[in-house]
């Protein structure tokens, strides 16, 4: 355990934990758009800041991964705090001005939004589902597209690989703009633009999983097949 | 340094500008980057600031075009950098458009400052800050041009972009770009990147100096990165999943260039000419390719399936290496005939120096060279293991041989060295590991004379030293002890104490050019000798030194042959010698990481087995290390003079 001051209150932390844990641990409201628990804190949004003392000197720092560390004093509402979150949502707002997900964090951060509901789905580069898709499903499917001398690209993306995508949907599941989309017609399931043929459980009869996914978990599981064919209804 | 008109280069202002008194000095007295080939620049824009050299620099079109270059680096991966280049971008288009006031500059600082604290990266936290010094210093530019008083001249621009480590390494490899790609889980694509300037990246992975993590700025905060074992999780990623194939050439070449030795710049020199189309005919004196990294480096540290592998996928671009092989006269004109435009001469230094004590000229069994052991042993000659050995000299090739023999079976192994730990250039990962296999290192102590009985080496006479004032290698001179001589009686000794390159003669109107140290005399550029058309570079022009360094040679004479053939000006790399890379004027907290560790080979096992003693990353871990890099991409753009 160390000991940290957020805000003036004295808490004791656990080794390893970051700084949006504890806050959060205190019901302190701190915006995030990239964070998700399961998944390892990844730093995009840069929606999370809040000033942190290190050596004598106040600093901002991204709260969702930045571990503590004994004697850490952090603030999560001082003004160069607000005004950090505030330009980067206001950044985020320029770029996908029609997104819902940015213009109502936007909003709540400070930001003059425009009246009108956005009606776009823009993919932020939060990276939750590249994420997901790594840590939680184990395939990596998804990737980012990477920038360098040479590699001169004009809008990064996230590069799917149809070969390694199960079409288990946790992209879907996980992404906060609707970006990512998951359409569902009868015994077909379409995500990233990939037809997956779905199985029907044998007891109901309910399209319920894509099949590469089921054969996914058996491989990995050692489970047969046909003993994953039955939802979890009727199990 | 020439006089400046403007610069805030590392914080510091110097303005010269009429109407303008200087704060300090006339000069900007810290070093800036400055264009390759003594090409002049009117101005420049960089991580660390910005320079007008005199009046013609036009510091808005130079502000735009920096923009331009610092947002094909931004990645996007965090939402202030990339969007706040774009917008300053486009805050830019509305001011030449004649739109926009003051404010529109207050706003653009506001973005440069906040960017500039809340980037997730260092390439975020550093990259905009000279826009600040633009719009302060030249203010009056700024508002002109909304009020269409002034227009963005066109100008040309050279653009460099680097990093502390890229910097640091001798072949200059786009680290952060391939530890970037590791992060990314592209395994693949990274080892195409290492493959660019690295074509030998298992082999470099593993026994590399990295003087790349000696200059992360990781270090100065928790670790430095792993880089070396990020590159060989690469090349073992590819490896382990089918091994990739090099590609071909696109268009072949009429020419042909031979090359004298298949060590790292001989192989390196071949991939890089071979890939541009050139027939490549490498000539090897040994019976394996692959110089000091096939004949000096045993088995433990680099498996020979490696760096063979490595090889063959060279020899598989269609490079021919003609094995066996010793070109003690070199024949220009002969090679010529036979259609090779340029030789590179790449043999290394291979052999022994002497000690120069007394005795050591007498042929006798149990007396052998550092060298010539670690050659004998990698190429399959049966060593037999005695009692007691011991090692003369301080250097890698010392430590590998000692850690040879304790493999070999010898029971009491141990180094003598003339001077004492601290001086000592073999690496200090290698001096711990010999000591816990149980090598004994006796400090301060050289031989004076090797004593033989019936034919074989019987002890060595040895003298303690003790260290005077530093001499031209900046190390202390060991000096000896009167009446200290003592014996150790050992069943062998090994000499390594340096080694030195065995020159071909070339028959030549002029001879080849050589130094007082005899390796050969080539330009530090473009690695032409006093001959023409004939190159060298390696271990034989600079003497012993790390294998990157020789491979680099390799990647950097491929350039310079192609040039010379083709008949081109050969423009060497943008020196940053003495400009301060790490430091930037951003100000964002970093918050400490821990580094991922490998797993060894237990001790127990490491006597009569010469297994790979270090283990690699598997992908977790290589990612998760690969998270850690700052990505401290610096880019400098170059106002070219009118």
């Amino acid at each position: 355990m160390v000991n940290i001051v957020i805000d003036g209150r004295k808490v004791k932390a656990k080794d390893g934990s970051t700084i949006l844990e504890n806050a959060r641990d205190l019901k302190l409201d701190i915006p995030t758009l990239c964070h998700h628990d399961d998944l390892s804190p990844f730093g995009a949004c840069r929606l999370c800041t809040v000033e942190v003392k290190t050596n004598g000197k106040w600093q901002l720092a991204t709260s969702c991964n930045t571990a503590v560390e004994n004697g850490m004093e952090i603030k999560t509402n001082s003004s160069k705090a607000l005004e950090s979150r505030k330009m980067a949502a206001e950044l985020l707002y320029y770029k996908y001005p029609e997104t819902e997900a940015v213009r109502e964090i936007a909003e709540k951060v400070g930001v003059d939004v425009f009246e009108e509901k956005g009606e776009e789905h823009d993919c932020i580069l939060c990276g939750l589902c590249v994420r997901a898709c790594r840590e939680i499903v184990g395939v990596s499917a998804l990737t980012f597209q990477d920038r360098g001398p040479g590699r001169d690209l004009e809008d990064p993306q996230i590069e799917f690989d149809p070969n390694s995508c199960i079409g288990c949907g946790a992209c879907a599941y996980v992404c906060p703009t609707g970006y990512v989309k998951m359409e569902a017609e009868d015994d077909k399931r379409i995500i990233w633009n990939k037809v997956f043929k779905m199985t029907p459980c044998k007891v109901c009869g309910r399209y319920f999983a894509p099949e590469d996914q089921l054969r996914y978990i058996s491989k990995t599981t050692g489970v047969p097949f046909n003993n994953l064919t039955t939802c979890m209804s009727c199990r | 340094m020439d006089r400046v008109a403007f610069s805030s280069w590392n914080g510091k202002i110097v303005d010269n500008r009429k109407g303008n008194v200087s704060k300090t000095s006339k000069s900007a007295d810290i070093k800036f980057p400055e264009m390759s080939g003594g090409e002049k620049a009117t101005a420049l824009m960089g991580w660390n600031g910005l320079v007008a050299m005199n009046k013609k620099a036009d510091i808005l079109s130079l502000t735009l075009n920096y923009l331009k270059e610092i947002r094909k680096i931004s990645c996007g991966e965090c939402s202030v950098c990339m969007i706040g280049i774009d917008k300053l971008m486009d805050m830019f288009e509305l001011m030449i458009e004649g739109f926009g006031d003051k404010e529109i500059l207050d706003e653009m600082e506001k973005i440069v400052r906040e960017v500039s604290a809340n980037a997730k990266c260092a390439f975020g936290q550093s990259a905009l800050f000279p826009i600040l010094d633009a719009i302060k210093h030249y203010k009056s530019d700024f508002i002109s041009l909304m009020k269409g008083e002034k227009k963005i001249e066109d100008r040309e621009y050279s653009t460099v972009v680097t990093a502390p480590c890229i910097e640091a390494c001798p072949a200059g490899l786009d680290i952060p770009g391939y530890i970037e790609l590791i992060r990314n889980n592209k395994f693949g694509d990274s080892l195409n990147l290492i493959r660019e300037d690295c074509i030998l990246p298992g082999v470099v992975g593993r026994v590399c100096t990295h003087p790349c993590e000696e200059a992360c700025v990781r270090k100065d905060i928790d670790e430095p990165l792993a880089i070396r074992l990020l590159k060989k999780a690469a090349a073992d990623f590819d490896l382990q999943n089918g091994a990739s194939s090099l590609g071909t050439p696109a268009s072949e070449k009429e020419e042909n260039v031979a090359i004298i030795g298949a060590g790292p710049a001989g192989l390196a020199a071949a991939y890089n000419l071979r890939s541009i189309g050139y027939g490549v005919t490498i000539f090897e004196s040994l019976p394996r390719a692959g110089g000091m990294a096939a004949a000096g480096i045993p088995e433990y540290r680099l498996p020979s399936d490696i760096l063979n592998h490595e090889i063959n996928l060279i020899k598989r671009m269609g490079v021919e290496i003609k094995l066996n092989v010793q070109v003690d006269e070199l024949d220009f004109g002969k090679l010529q005939k036979q259609g090779y435009k340029a030789v590179f001469v790449a043999v290394g230094a291979h052999q022994g120096k002497n000690m120069g004590v007394k005795g050591e000229d007498q042929e006798c069994e149990g007396f052998v060279d550092g060298v010539e052991f670690l050659r004998d042993l990698n190429l399959g000659k049966k060593i037999e293991s005695r009692k007691k050995v011991i090692i003369i000299g301080g250097g890698d090739v010392a430590i590998d041989c000692a850690r040879s023999c304790v493999r070999l079976g010898f029971k009491d192994v141990e180094i003598v060295y003339r001077r004492s730990r601290t001086e000592m250039p073999a690496r200090e990962e290698e001096i711990e590991g010999s000591e816990e296999e149980g090598v004994t290192i006796k400090y301060l102590t050289a031989p004076v004379e090797i004593l033989v009985k019936d034919g074989k080496f019987k002890s060595a006479r040895c003298v303690r030293m003790k260290l005077g004032k530093p001499d031209e290698s900046g190390r202390k001179r060991p000096v000896p002890v009167k009446g200290s001589e003592f014996t150790i009686d050992a069943d062998m000794i090994i000499a390594a104490i340096g080694q030195s390159p065995a020159l071909p003669v070339v028959k030549n109107k002029k001879k080849l050019g050589s130094t007082a140290w005899g390796t050969i005399k080539a330009d530090p550029e473009t690695y032409m000798t006093n001959i023409k058309g004939i190159f060298a570079g390696g271990d034989c022009v600079t003497g012993p030194a790390t294998l990157i360094e020789a491979l680099n040679a390799g990647n950097e004479v491929a350039k310079s042959i192609d040039c010379y053939i083709q008949g081109n000006h050969f423009d060497g790399r943008v020196s940053f010698t003495d400009v301060d890379l790490t430091k930037h004027r951003g100000q964002a907290f970093i918050s400490k990481s821990a580094v991922n560790n490998v797993s060894f080979l237990d001790k127990r096992k490491r006597t009569g087995d010469f297994a790979e003693i270090e283990g690699g990353f598997d992908k977790s871990q290589a990612m998760n290390e690969a998270q850690r890099c700052l990505r401290c991409y610096r880019v400098v753009v170059w106002q070219k003079a009118v």
